[in-house]
Formats: C-alpha cells, sequence, structure tokens
C-alpha cells in the first residue's frame, strides 16, 4: 500500500500545482462544505485558545476581567529561565526524552520484525496481544507495580540476590543514577507492542512479489528482514520520527511524579513537573502558560528542522 | 433552474448541520445549569406541606468522603425540620487542580470549604453583615473569635471555622496532634520506664528490635519516616518539638518572633542522632521512597515500633491493628524532648481553625445565601448541636441521671463507617460550624470527651496499660498545654499564592526533601558533609522574605486579636 500511495501521489503531482480557480473552487463545493465544521473545530479549539497566551504576560489573576489584568511583560519567562533548577530541569526532560525515543524505537521496530517473521498466527496473536495489553492500564497502576518489583523484597531484587549476581538488595529508587533507565525500561514495558501495530501494520502492505524476488535471489532470511522488510517500512519510521521530534520536551509527568522522591529529584524532576510546584499548585497560571509557550515553540521548531532534513536527505515528509 | 435550487437546499442544510454541531458544543455548558434548576424543582416538591419552605444547597466539600445514603435520618430530620436538603460533592484526586478548574470556570456550588486558593480568586461572599442581620446565634457562636475570624488581607469574614470555638477546657481521651509514637508493647516490655528523652526513645527500640528481629514473621522496623507530597511533617518538624516549643510548621517563634529552624544546630542534632540510629539499621531503608500507602501498610502489620507523626494521620491504620486484635501493636504518643530539663510543649489549646469551615460562594444568590445563613443559625443551637454530635436520644444514646452515656452496641455503631452513612451528618458536621466543650447541661459536647465515656470505652488491654503508669487517658503522658501566645499558630499564615515568601518556602522544602534523606542515609562520617551542604543551600535562598511574611501576619493578630 506505501507503494503504490507514493506512485500514486508521483502521478497526482501536476494536478495539484493547477491554479485555483473560481471554476475549481465550484466545482468541488461539496468538499469545501463538508470541510466547514472540521474548520470551525480547529479555529474554535486550536486557534482561538492560543488567545491565552496573553496570560503568559501579565500577572494573570482567574475571575478578573481582561482589562484588569496587570501586564509584566517577559517576567515569568525571566523566572522560568534565571532558576538555576531550570538547566537541570531541561537536562533531565531531554536525557528522558532521547531515551524513550531510542529505547521505544529500537525496540517496537525489532519486536515488529521478529512478530512479522512468526509463520503461526494463534501463537503471533498471542505475543502480540499479552505485549499491547499493558499500553491500557494507566500510569499510576504501573508506577505502583514498577515500585512494587523494585522494593527491597520486590521481585527483581530476588531474582538478582538467587542468581547470586548482589549481595544484598539495591535500593533502586533512592539512587539518581538508575532513575532514567527505570523509567525508560517501564516506558518499554507499557508501550513497546502497541507500537508494533502501526510497523506490523506497514509491514503488511509490502508486495509479496518482492519476497519472492528475494527467494528467487536466494535470500536467507536475515537479508530479506534487511533488504525488503526494513527498506519497506521506512516511509512509517521516519514520519514517526519527525513526530516524535516535536514532543521532545514531553517525557511525561506522571512517571516521573509518581516514582520520584527526594533522593532523586535532581533526575527526576521534568519541566511538566517544575510547572506544577511553581505554576499550578501556586496558582501562578501565567508561569505555567509561559512554560507552555516555550515548549510549543521548541517544538514547532524541532519539527520544522526534522522535517527539512528529511526532505535534504529525499525522505518521506510529514509537511 | 430546478437543480440549482436543490443545490442551495443542500448547502444550507449542510450549513445548518455544521452549525448545528458547532453550537451544540458551545451550548453545553446552559444545558447542564438548565438540568440544575430543574433538579433544584423537584426537591423543593417533596414537602411544601410542613409549612416550611424547601430548598436544596450544593456543597462542596475538600476531602475525599462518601455519600450519606439517601434514606439518612438525620439528613431526613434536618430536612423535615428546616427544609434543607444538601447535595454533596466530594473531592476526589487533587484539591489544587479541582479548585484550578473551579476557579478558572467560576463554576462553585452554593457552599464549599475554606480555601486560601477560593479567597483569593474571590469566590466567597463576606458574611460578616449577614451574619449581624440574620444569624442572631451564629453572631453569638463566635463572638470572641469575631475579630480573628476577619481576612488580613481584607479585613472581611469569608469562612466560619469549624473547630476552636470552645467554651469550656475540654479534656479528650483522644490525643490527635504531634508526637513520638512508640508501640505498646515495646514499653511493656521494659516495664514501662518512663521516656522522656530522645536517647532513651531510641535506646528502647533499639533493645527492642535486638531482642525481637521479627514481628508475626515480618522483618521489625525500628523507626519509620514518611515524607511524602505534602505529608512531610514526619521528616521536617521533630526538632521544633525537641526543643520545647508547639507546632508551628516551618517556623519557631521565640519572644514573638518566627524564624526557620531547618538550618538551626538544634535540628542537626535530631538528624545526626537518626543518621546514627541508620547506622545501626533501625530507620526503615525505604522511608524515603515510600508512598503514604505503603507507609500505613507498613503500620497496619504491626511490624513498626515508632516514628513522629500526627496521631489523625495514621489513625486508620492504628483502627486496623485493633480489628486484628493486636492491641500491643496499637502506639502511645509520647512528648520528648532532648533533655531532662526541657519542658515537653506538644500538646496545645485549640485555636481557631482559620481557613478551613465552610462559605458561601458567588454562585449563591442573594436568597440562598440567606436562606444558607439562617439554616446554619438553627443548627448552631444546643439541641441541634446534640443530634449532630450524639445522635437521636434512646437510639444513638441513653441518659441516665442527665448524664449522656451509650450502650456497647451505641458504641460499636460509631465506629461502624457504613452504620454512620445512614445514621450520622459527619460529612456536614466535620465541617460546620459547632460547639466544643460542654453543653449547658454539663454533658460533653463530643461523647470522646465524656468521662464516663472514656473509662468505658477502653478495651482490657489499656486498662491495664494505663494502670501500670498511674494515667486515666493516654493524654496524661503529655503535660498540660500552656495558654496559647495571642497569634499562635504560625502554620496557618497564609503565605499569598505566587508571592516571594511562598516560593521560597517551596524551595526550601524541595532543598529539605533532597538534603535531609541524603544526611541520614549518609555514612556517618560524611553527615557533616552533606548538612553543611544542605545549610549553605538553604542560606543562598532569601529565607528572610519568608520570615517577613510570617511575622507580619503574626505582627498583625497580635493587633487584630488581643481586642475582644
Amino acid at each position: 500500500m506505501e507503494e503504490t500511495f507514493v506512485k500514486d501521489s508521483a502521478v497526482r503531482k501536476p494536478k495539484t500545482n493547477k491554479k485555483i480557480t473560481w471554476a475549481v473552487l465550484k466545482e468541488q463545493r461539496q468538499l469545501i462544505y463538508m470541510s466547514v465544521p472540521l474548520m470551525a473545530y480547529i479555529i474554535l479549539f486550536a486557534y482561538v485558545p492560543i488567545w491565552g497566551w496573553t496570560m503568559a504576560f501579565q500577572d494573570y489573576k482567574p475571575a478578573r476581567d481582561f482589562s484588569e489584568q496587570t501586564w509584566v511583560g517577559f517576567k515569568h519567562f525571566e523566572f522560568l529561565f534565571k532558576d538555576e533548577s531550570f538547566l537541570q530541569v531541561l537536562r533531565n526532560t531531554l536525557a528522558m526524552s532521547v531515551i524513550n525515543m531510542i529505547l521505544g524505537f529500537t525496540t517496537a521496530i525489532i519486536l515488529a520484525l521478529l512478530l512479522n517473521e512468526i509463520k503461526k498466527v494463534v501463537w503471533k496473536r498471542t505475543v502480540q496481544t499479552i505485549s499491547y495489553l499493558p499500553h491500557f492500564l494507566s500510569w499510576i497502576i504501573v508506577t505502583g507495580i514498577v515500585a512494587t518489583s523494585l522494593a527491597s523484597d520486590g521481585i527483581i531484587n530476588d531474582i538478582l540476590m538467587k542468581l547470586h549476581l548482589i549481595k544484598e538488595p539495591i535500593q533502586w529508587l533512592s539512587e539518581g543514577k538508575y532513575f532514567w533507565g527505570i523509567v525508560g525500561a517501564s516506558h518499554v514495558w507499557k508501550e513497546v507492542g502497541w507500537n508494533t501495530i502501526i510497523y506490523l501494520a506497514a509491514m503488511a502492505s509490502i508486495d509479496p512479489a518482492l519476497y519472492e524476488a528475494a527467494d528467487m535471489d536466494g535470500a536467507s532470511r536475515y537479508r530479506k528482514m534487511f533488504h525488503v522488510t526494513l527498506p519497506g517500512i521506512k516511509p512509517t519510521i521516519i514520519i514517526l520520527l519527525i513526530m516524535q521530534v516535536g514532543h521532545i520536551l514531553e517525557a511525561g509527568f506522571e512517571v516521573q511524579y509518581l516514582l520520584g522522591n527526594g533522593l532523586v529529584v535532581d533526575w527526576s524532576q521534568t519541566i511538566d513537573i517544575f510547572v506544577l510546584k511553581y505554576g499550578l499548585a501556586q496558582g501562578n497560571y501565567s508561569l505555567a502558560t509561559a512554560a507552555g509557550i516555550f515548549k510549543t515553540v521548541v517544538s514547532v521548531t524541532l519539527l520544522l528542522i526534522a522535517n527539512g532534513v528529511a526532505k535534504r536527505l529525499g525522505e518521506e515528509r510529514l509537511l | 433552474m430546478g437543480g440549482k435550487n436543490k443545490s442551495v437546499l443542500r448547502f444550507s442544510m449542510m450549513l445548518l448541520l455544521s452549525l448545528g454541531l458547532v453550537l451544540s458544543a458551545c451550548s453545553g455548558g446552559n444545558n447542564q445549569g438548565a438540568a440544575k434548576n430543574d433538579n433544584n424543582g423537584q426537591a423543593a416538591g417533596d414537602n411544601v406541606a410542613n409549612g416550611v419552605e424547601p430548598f436544596e444547597i450544593s456543597v462542596f466539600i475538600g476531602q475525599p468522603d462518601q455519600q450519606p445514603t439517601p434514606d439518612n435520618k438525620i439528613y431526613k430530620l434536618i430536612r423535615e425540620k428546616t427544609g434543607a436538603s444538601f447535595k454533596f460533592e466530594f473531592l476526589a484526586g487533587d484539591i489544587d487542580q479541582k479548585l484550578g478548574v473551579m476557579i478558572a470556570g467560576g463554576d462553585y456550588p452554593d457552599m464549599m470549604t475554606a480555601n486560601q486558593k477560593l479567597t483569593a480568586a474571590g469566590a466567597f461572599i463576606p458574611l460578616e453583615d449577614l451574619i449581624e442581620e440574620h444569624a442572631p446565634n451564629l453572631k453569638k457562636h463566635y463572638e470572641k473569635y469575631w475579630n480573628m475570624m476577619k481576612d488580613p488581607n481584607d479585613g472581611h469574614i469569608y469562612n466560619l471555622p469549624n473547630y476552636g470555638v470552645t467554651n469550656a477546657d475540654v479534656t479528650s481521651s483522644w490525643y490527635s496532634g504531634p508526637a513520638f509514637w512508640i508501640q505498646k508493647d515495646v514499653l511493656a516490655e521494659a516495664g514501662y520506664p518512663e521516656v522522656k528523652t530522645l536517647d532513651q526513645y531510641f535506646d528502647l527500640i533499639k533493645q527492642y528490635k535486638e531482642k525481637y528481629p521479627t514481628i508475626d514473621g515480618t522483618p521489625t522496623i525500628g523507626f519509620e519516616i514518611l515524607n511524602y507530597d505534602w505529608k512531610n511533617w514526619g521528616l521536617f518538624n521533630a526538632p521544633q518539638h525537641l526543643i520545647g516549643h508547639p507546632n508551628d510548621g516551618g517556623v519557631v517563634v521565640k519572644d514573638g518572633k518566627a524564624e526557620i529552624f531547618a538550618d538551626k544546630d538544634y535540628a542537626k542534632r535530631y538528624y545526626q542522632k537518626l543518621n546514627e540510629m541508620n547506622a545501626l539499621g533501625i530507620i526503615d531503608k525505604e522511608a524515603f521512597t515510600q508512598n503514604f500507602d505503603q507507609y500505613m501498610a507498613k503500620i497496619s502489620s504491626g511490624a513498626v515500633l515508632g516514628m513522629f507523626d500526627q496521631h489523625w494521620n495514621f489513625q486508620s491504620a492504628e483502627d486496623a491493628l485493633i480489628t486484628q486484635k493486636k492491641d500491643e501493636r496499637t502506639y502511645v504518643g509520647l512528648p520528648l524532648v532532648f533533655d531532662e530539663g526541657i519542658r515537653d510543649h506538644y500538646k496545645d489549646r485549640p485555636a481557631l481553625n482559620l481557613n478551613n469551615g465552610f462559605g458561601i460562594t458567588v454562585n449563591a444568590s442573594e436568597e440562598q445565601a440567606i436562606r444558607i445563613i439562617k439554616l446554619l443559625d438553627t443548627l448552631i443551637q444546643e439541641d441541634w448541636q446534640k443530634i449532630l454530635s450524639w445522635g437521636i436520644e434512646g437510639e444513638d444514646y441513653i441518659v441516665k441521671d442527665g448524664r449522656f452515656m451509650k450502650t456497647q452496641e451505641q458504641r460499636d455503631q460509631f465506629t461502624d463507617a457504613t452504620w454512620k452513612l445512614a445514621n450520622k451528618a459527619d460529612s456536614f458536621h466535620g465541617q460546620a460550624p459547632k460547639m466544643e466543650g460542654l453543653f449547658s447541661d454539663g454533658n460533653a459536647t463530643d461523647a470522646a470527651a465524656q468521662p464516663e465515656e472514656m473509662v468505658a470505652a477502653l478495651r482490657e488491654y489499656d486498662k491495664n496499660f494505663l494502670a501500670q503508669y498511674g494515667f486515666n487517658s493516654y493524654v496524661d503522658f503529655f503535660s498540660p498545654a500552656p495558654e496559647n501566645d495571642i497569634a499562635y499558630p504560625a502554620w496557618s499564615v497564609d503565605l499569598v499564592d505566587g508571592s516571594e515568601a511562598k516560593i521560597v518556602n517551596t524551595k526550601q522544602n524541595e532543598l529539605s526533601t533532597k538534603f535531609l534523606p541524603k544526611a541520614i542515609l549518609a555514612k556517618p562520617e560524611e553527615f557533616d558533609s552533606v548538612w553543611d551542604e544542605y545549610v549553605s543551600e538553604i542560606r543562598k535562598l532569601n529565607i528572610k522574605a519568608y520570615e517577613d511574611r510570617i511575622n507580619e501576619v503574626l505582627q498583625w493578630r497580635r493587633d487584630t486579636w488581643s481586642v475582644k
């Protein structure tokens, strides 16, 4: 499907370049009418709220008219960027985000490749179902499971002790150096199955003729994986990567908030937690908005850069 | 021609449809409002016949609780006699988040429990004129406290404090405040010694733990510390008590001036002791990574020998121990100090519970506000107070020679949560203005403070335990509370959201959360360097802004409250 889609768009390209005239608009008026509700939806729920960004430049107090707010310029941005812990918070966010991204992509693609090789449908379905079920658990439950398994009498320490790898239980959650890894691993456990679905779908659309041709040439299973399956899902991978880059400042909130504690705060505090503590928890909605603007600007910039790079490399693009 | 008409029709239909979609999304709020009104109307239809005009009050309670049963007998009585019925909404999840959403939408019920965020957002209406005009009983009830109830920021009264208005020195048998708690069996094992100092306390725990490394199969935990989310006093608050000061939160008030104690030498002395105890394996290894549920689970298992906490905080875990018939694993609160010469000041006189209790919101109409204040005025009268606190005579308590008492069955019912949902109006009464002390006939307003009940309610184990010490109740372990400083307690000072004082306070707590566990878990020889780093980090903050704000309010209280 992927292949045919690419071909199709190549054929259609000159058509879209045609000048938009009244006649064309009239010809396609049904399409335009149909897009009205969607446009209204986007304007109402995506563009109108941008008005709220003004809060970042005020000392916003709820239940007061717009005209009654005091304007303070860049005060809240200054507080955000000048705070000593901000760099640390930014570091944690980026680190955990990158770890999650790398782990998330590699594990999902590997699992998808492996699943794709399984010939027995029942077995394949079972593995797939089991691996994606944790996706439906909320983080509060997952962190509970993680905290219990990592406790000094939890399963992880039990296994390590039985294997004589460690002499006494490790306090996993009180050591900062383990924290990022724990977060990354919990993400993988929770999301890996779910993330494979889209790759499996992409794999299903690869033309079987390609595999047959490879068979003719005497390609082994590994060869076929590397030279047929992987290139076949490359466009999907790249699109997903571009979209993921846009979310780089969203390392999550619940995991760090629920698993973090005083001993690991230097590694666990993310931008979202910082904003909760100094913004929302203090009724300082302006600071929260300022942080939101910062995140959006970074996201959009990164998204455009990634898109540009993909374009240069002649790959599939988002925009 | 006909074709064109058709397409116009089609077009307008489509437009209409999309418009409808958009509009229905917008008007959701209105519909809801209308639905609510309908509901009110229905409730109003109930008992016009009685001569009282029925009305419904929507109430938000800022803590998790359960809905009373629809036929709850007390609420039914209130409805019959006054016409008022309540529609409760209880907190689910995080209070700050919930209020944030409510404030952003301006969507308040008629009556809400107090919160500084709400007051700051202008959610409450001033009550002083309403009370003067419509509520003579309430006015009388709060007379002595009138000035204290005023908001330091603008001088209006927004909330009716639910506790702290007392007419007699009440000696409840139940101490709810902070203390160093120790398992009764630890004291029994050591032959019921008198424990005054921190060192004696830890010696007892050490000996007991050596003798009994496990309790019912679970490894014994010597000392437990809870520092989770806002429940941080288990780690933060002990030093002020050890030098003989009452609970002022994050500061010690000395000669009328408040100063933080986190970086002082006596704080260091306490945490150094914890550090030594940790090296001996007395302190729970997981103390600083556990959440509240894990903490409660450990206490309920009976394996925890001691902790510093407020009684109400771990009460349900202790109840679980009682249900398991492990009386010897329940706790005694000890008012520990550093040295024998210091007089303990853990137990304090009840202060007015500021920033608590009900307020009426701007969403309540003027009529509704008057109705609510009149209702509260009715309910503060003695006959109603007896019903709300003791229940119905003959059903929930008995009267013998003018004294209120309970049968064992009635006593058991009062600890049964399911029974209470149908027979007590606790979610309302807990937040409403109430009499505390004695009724005019000499009975205590609270069953737990009625001397006859105090003795009768003791279990065999406790009777024997107290006899060993020659005490009447567990409160006798504490020194009697001296008169409060007029501005006490400092912990109820509103730091004002978003102000520098509040930000400094947040940062200081963050530092303590980070460094204190580190210091306690450090190797004993490294303790000093961690402590020095902690102190230098604290000194970098603008602590003065925080102390100034507290002192400013304390001064304001002295100026305004002294006039009675």
